[in-house]
């Protein structure tokens, strides 16, 4: 499993986004894919990585708890931010699925057989830069669409390892 | 390769109104169980000896070796954050996935026996779906068809963890054994829960799964490697209201109570000598030793009196092991009582399997007689791993 990249992000510590930086998040998110509102804190990890914990624990609380104990992680890693631009992790597509209305890519099975090995997608999407991948009903992270391809981030550790698995 | 089995169902004609017993054969389940009984370590004369004067009935002891030799079956828990269990069954069972739910009050538990590798009529050119033709056979009792060849299959080793759904987090895979601690918690939504031995996240996802992703969970492991893995596994489940910590267990309850934290539910599945998981660990007839039972007994004091202390009044706690070992089960759950005594209740469990009650002596050692409301899991009652819990409440 892909747990190195794992390893380096627990090691860096986080950082509570205010309301104000959580606004800007969701104007990302609301330009790029419909999205409207996210419920629960972000928190930053790096320059790039966002997480999303929705538990009943308000930002003074998660201050006070972060004071107290070594904090490794909390909530969901659930989007990175990219030169700019927002890409949402599987768990992200999941989570706002509901809300996602635009640029949206649908594979078919053999497609999606490719994507989830890891591999880019020899695609002319007419789209570009961060798309939301589907199949059927369900959300597969995203990919960034590009004149003749989509690139591929799922991650190592959830990639499936043969092909026709997919019923 | 595959453990292949071939039943052919023969009837009279499908509308005949006659019928004839489906042969629908799992030859592939009893074929694999038979190479499971292949290069069973042997066990430790001393283990042999404790685990004898423990079931102390030779019937007994014999059921239990025998199911020793027989992989345990492969269950999985819906994951309720991320798919609603009708769904995820109906997707399992397009795959050709043969899937049981064995407690009907938790039907997120599933157990997959097999898989329908074919199916096909021969000399009809009608097709169906397997699942479909599944559904036909068991409404027709097996008369669907002339002739129906059906092949069932047991899955591939860690054809489990490679699915799609798998991938998605849709389910997870946990030992029926290691579900109980959570069923006995019953975490609620509102909870403030610390779970202080986390790793590998089985039990921090189901609590997260019952609580919907509300409350808040303090998931801790002080282990790196093992902290990397719960931190996958809550990801790859979706799971959002939990914090992870890194931190010996006894020094994170210290923080907490000196922080002035304290918790409506804890859950202790405390770090154990594993006896319990013979059936699908065959390390652990290896590494079995009497010196580790006895530190472990130290370190699970440790732990328990840590987090008692940071338990809310009227709050719960759960102590787990999946070991068979006296000294590591009742003798804690006795220490504990002589411990905390007007501040400590023990609390009967209600669960979906047959347990049997705590034992009261052992050897030359006695113990409280309320540790009775502590339940052993044998492998041999329900067909499970081994495993141990107890239920308290901080009454003061």
């Amino acid at each position: 499993m892909d747990y190195q990249k794992i390893k380096m992000n627990i090691h860096k510590q986080f950082k509570i986004l205010s309301l104000k930086e959580k606004k800007q998040i969701e104007n990302k998110l609301k330009e790029s894919f419909g999205i409207k509102s996210i419920y629960g804190t972000l928190l930053q990890k790096s320059e790039e990585k966002i997480f999303l914990f929705q538990g009943s624990l308000t930002i003074p609380e998660l201050q006070r708890l972060e004071r107290l104990i070594p904090i490794e992680r909390a909530g969901v890693y659930f989007a990175k931010l990219q030169k700019g631009e927002i890409r949402l992790s599987i768990e992200g597509t999941q989570i706002l699925k509901d809300q996602i209305t635009k640029n949206i890519f649908e594979l078919d099975k053999k497609q999606t057989e490719i994507w989830m090995m890891g591999e880019e997608l020899d695609i002319q999407t007419g789209m570009k830069g961060f798309i939301i991948i589907k199949y059927k009903e369900h959300f597969l992270g995203c990919g960034k669409a590009s004149f003749e391809k989509i690139s591929n981030f799922i991650p190592k550790n959830r990639r499936l390892k043969n092909r026709n698995i997919i019923k | 390769m595959s453990k292949l089995e071939v039943g052919i169902l023969k009837s009279k004609k499908p509308n005949s109104g006659q019928s004839r017993p489906n042969r629908f054969f799992k030859k592939g389940i009893i074929l694999n169980n038979f190479m499971s009984f292949q290069k069973i370590p042997e066990l430790k004369p001393l283990y042999l000896e404790r685990i004898t004067s423990i079931l102390n009935n030779k019937e007994d002891l014999k059921k239990y070796l025998e199911i020793l030799k027989i992989q345990p079956v492969k269950s999985i828990r819906c994951n309720t954050l991320k798919i609603s269990v009708e769904k995820l069954k109906e997707v399992l069972e397009k795959k050709g996935w043969v899937i049981s739910q064995p407690w009907k009050d938790f039907p997120e538990v599933m157990i997959v026996e097999g898989k329908l590798q074919d199916c096909g009529i021969t000399g009809g050119s009608t097709k169906c779906h397997r699942s479909d033709l599944r559904g036909s056979l068991k409404e027709t009792s097996g008369c669907l068809s002339p002739e129906v060849m059906i092949v069932e299959n047991q899955l591939e080793p860690g054809e489990l963890g490679r699915s799609l759904e798998h991938l998605l987090g849709y389910y997870y895979i946990q030992e029926l054994s290691s579900m109980l601690p959570v069923i006995a918690l019953q975490p609620k939504e509102g909870d403030i829960i610390l779970d202080l031995c986390a790793a590998p996240g089985s039990k921090t996802t189901q609590s997260a799964s019952l609580m919907q992703n509300k409350g808040t969970i303090i998931a801790n492991e002080v282990n790196m490697g093992r902290l990397m893995v719960l931190a996958s596994n809550l990801e790859r489940c979706g799971v959002t209201n939990t914090i992870i910590s890194r931190k010996d267990g006894s020094a994170l309850c210290k923080k907490f109570a000196n922080g002035e934290i304290k918790f409506d539910k804890i859950l202790v599945d405390a770090p154990c000598s594993g006896e319990g998981t013979l059936r699908s660990s065959r390390q652990t007839y290896l590494m079995w030793n009497i010196k580790t039972i006895q530190q472990l007994s130290k370190l699970q004091k440790q732990l328990f009196k840590s987090a008692f202390e940071i338990l809310k009044i009227n709050g719960e706690m759960i102590y787990s092991t999946c070991t068979h070992a006296p000294e590591e089960n009742e003798e804690i759950v006795s220490w504990a009582l002589e411990e905390f005594k007007d501040q400590i209740k023990i609390e009967k469990i209600n669960l979906p399997i047959k347990p049997r009650q705590g034992l009261t002596k052992w050897e030359d050692k006695e113990y409280f007689e309320e540790v009775k409301y502590s339940c052993r899991i044998y492998p041999q009652d329900n067909n499970t791993e081994g495993f141990f819990l107890a239920k308290f409440k901080k009454i003061k």
